[in-house]
């Protein structure tokens, strides 16, 4: 469905250019929910926005081939681009505070983004905005299609979010830490909506989140980012199982997962913090905090490489066959 | 809305008494009445008389209070200067200034907005960059000079208009109009340039940071993720957001415009309350000054009261806010 291949974005400084995203690689098949982990910082919504072409500026993509369902959407002009997002490509941010137009309905944010892609009348796209208000499990659609943002809670205003998303009929969502900025207890009704939405209509999908409990129940195959780079991709069961590149796995252990160890589970943390824009050292970025690290780490960046399905960069990968 | 609107009519009425018990204590304080109007040669009745006229035989409140009751009526006494009813005196001039006024602002609205939507939508384009040059001169050149300049160029060296007065006046009976004759279009476009260009770059300024503000916020950028077309997004979505600022800043420049034209109609002789009010300093014409301030403060206040009547209409969140 999707296909991304080498995107590098740069952030350009007065004398250099500063790699944010290092030439990074994943795709995404029909129907599945591919999900993106990495701490705070790992370029997870700079990837998201670059695949949209709404990289926040001076931020700019550099290289890399974009392939939506066999078709490339990297080198799009302007108007053609637009009709990528929203008809082609849903995208949720993650703050649902700010993410609605504060002066505008909820019903005329829906209706705009339907007739800007979709040929319908008004009207229809009034009844189809009561529509997608009740999929998206809001109560008296008809009612909620009059009200203004501040007259909503935070998960239903993210409920709005998600059917502003999904209401041109999208073949992929980008959800980018879709359930973040909300209260926990409304955090796993949100995810129970995109999944059941996912259900319903087979959309593809890429949940972005730095919380590998969401991941877990949620995604098909993960893909693990750190410092710009993609460490590995595996489906959920291999990663949570036997995860290949000791950050996944680092990531792992300093994730409490209570079902999966039972009692005594004890969090670990790896040590150091992930290196920020600018900072990352030369070699493989995670080798400062990685206990297998050796020289080679060192100096030379380790290239994904699939083996068996999966991908991983590292030169000593845990329980795989070394680069 | 019924407290919102109650209460902001309140604060306008407490703020008139106060610039009216300002303007009445000038009144009482400054000059010695009796020894202006009387004749030299008056009786001891008609000095008691007048007293009692001018209600000096009472206490200070209740003066004040008749002083109110008395504005209430239309009565505003009596000018020191030429001895006649200075609510004459101000229905006299009021029409040249409002009419100088409501140009300005004409002109304020027809170049303002057009040119700061422009330059918040392009910031980066040749002409908004030659624009926001240019309005630096808009906003550190005194209306005076602007004003003489203006003379000098299009009354002395081409000779194409009037630089002083109204030129011919229609009376409609309750107004005396300029706006009805052709020498009055071309004795009002000098001086209302002269006033209006301070207004005019600064309503550029304003759009142009709100503008580029707004679209730099996360409703914009999700609006961009959702493809609505780049107009919609501008010209709907981001400008309902700048509304607010935008419709404050222009309501407190009519207001400026008002208040602030004493120096423009001295410059082209206009014959306003701004001029009006100059000859009463210079005569030391006590009660025109004071009902000159206290009509400023009304109209300052008015035009306050109605912008902040107009906020609920523009953006919903107002009336949850003060509630
Ligand atoms: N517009 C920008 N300008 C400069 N730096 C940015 C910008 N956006 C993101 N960054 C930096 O790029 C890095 C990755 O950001 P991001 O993709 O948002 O991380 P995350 O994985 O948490 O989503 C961070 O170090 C962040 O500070
Ligand atoms: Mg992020």
């Amino acid at each position: 469905m999707l296909d991304v291949r080498g995107l590098t974005v740069t952030l350009p400084t007065e004398t250099v250019g500063i790699t944010a995203l290092d030439g990074i690689s994943f795709d995404v098949k029909p129907g599945e929910v591919l999900g993106i982990v990495g701490e705070s910082g790992a370029g997870k919504s700079i990837a998201g926005a670059a695949i949209i072409d709404l990289l926040v500026p001076p931020l700019k993509r550099t290289a890399g081939a974009i392939t939506l369902a066999g078709e490339r959407i990297d080198h799009l002009d302007a108007q053609a681009m637009r009709k990528v997002r929203g008809r082609r490509i849903g995208y949720v941010f993650q703050d649902p505070m700010t993410s609605l137009n504060p002066v505008l309905t909820v019903g005329r944010q829906l209706i705009d983004t339907m007739r800007a892609h979709l040929d319908i009348t008004r009207g229809m796209a009034r009844r189809k905005a009561a529509e997608w208000l009740d999929r998206v499990g809001l109560p008296n659609p008809r009612e909620t299609l009059a009200r203004y943002p501040h007259e909503l809670s935070g998960g239903m205003r993210q409920r709005v979010v998600i059917a502003l998303a999904l209401c041109a009929d999208p073949v992929l969502l980008i959800a980018d830490e879709p359930t973040t900025a909300l209260d926990v207890s409304v955090q796993a009704h949100i995810l129970q909506l995109l999944r059941d939405l996912h259900e319903e209509s087979g959309i593809s999908m890429i949940l972005i989140t730095h919380d590998l409990g969401v991941v877990s129940k949620m995604a098909d195959r993960v893909a693990v980012f750190y410092a710009g780079r993609v460490a590995e991709i595996s489906t959920v069961t291999e990663l949570f199982e036997d995860p290949r590149h000791p950050y996944a796995e680092g990531l792992l252990q300093a994730t409490p997962r209570p079902s999966l160890t039972g009692r005594g589970h004890v969090i670990q943390q790896i040590p150091g913090v992930m290196p920020a824009l600018g900072k990352i050292p030369g070699g493989c970025a995670f080798h400062p905090r990685c206990s297998r690290a050796s020289e080679a780490c060192r100096t030379r960046v380790p290239e994904l490489r699939e083996e068996g399905g999966r991908s991983y960069s590292c030169f000593h990968p845990i329980g795989g066959k070394a680069q | 809305m019924l407290s919102y609107v109650s209460s902001r009519v309140l604060q306008t009425v407490a703020v008139l008494l106060v610039i009216s018990f300002i303007a009445f204590l000038l009144v009482q304080n400054l000059g010695d009445p009796l020894a202006i109007l009387l004749p030299p040669d008056a009786t001891l009745a008609q000095r008691d008389a007048l007293v009692r006229a001018l209600h000096l035989n009472q206490p200070i409140v209740a003066r004040f209070f008749s002083f109110v009751v008395d504005m209430l009526h239309g009565n505003f006494g009596i000018s020191y200067r030429t001895q006649e009813p200075v609510a004459k005196l101000i229905a006299e001039r009021f029409p040249a200034t409002a009419e100088l006024a409501f140009v300005s602002l004409l002109i304020t609205i027809v170049i303002g907005i057009p040119a700061g939507v422009y330059c918040g939508v392009r910031p980066r384009s040749w002409m908004a960059r030659a624009i926001m040059f240019t309005s630096i001169a808009g906003v550190t050149l005194p209306n005076f000079v602007v004003g003489v300049v203006l003379i000098a160029v299009f009354s002395v060296r081409l000779g194409w208009l009037p630089s002083f007065g109204r030129g011919a006046t229609v009376n409609l009976g309750f107004w005396t109009t300029g706006l009805l004759t052709r020498s009055g279009w071309e004795s009002i476009i000098l001086p209302a340039i002269a006033l209006s260009t301070f207004q005019v770059t600064f309503v550029i300024r304003l759009l142009r940071t709100q503008l580029m503000e707004v679209g730099r916020s996360e409703h914009i950028r999700f609006a961009r993720a959702r493809g609505l077309p780049d107009r919609r997004i501008w010209y709907v979505y981001a400008i309902k957001n700048t509304l607010l600022p935008v419709i404050t800043i222009m309501g407190l420049q009519l207001g400026n415009i008002i208040a602030f034209s004493v120096v423009t109609e001295n410059v082209f002789a206009w014959p306003g309350l701004g001029t009006l009010f100059l000859q009463s300093i210079q005569a030391a014409d006590i009660p025109v000054i004071a009902v000159y301030l206290i009509f400023v403060g009304a109209v300052f206040m008015v035009i306050n009261l109605a912008v902040e009547l107009s906020y609920p209409l523009i953006d919903p969140r107002i009336l949850k806010r003060t509630s």
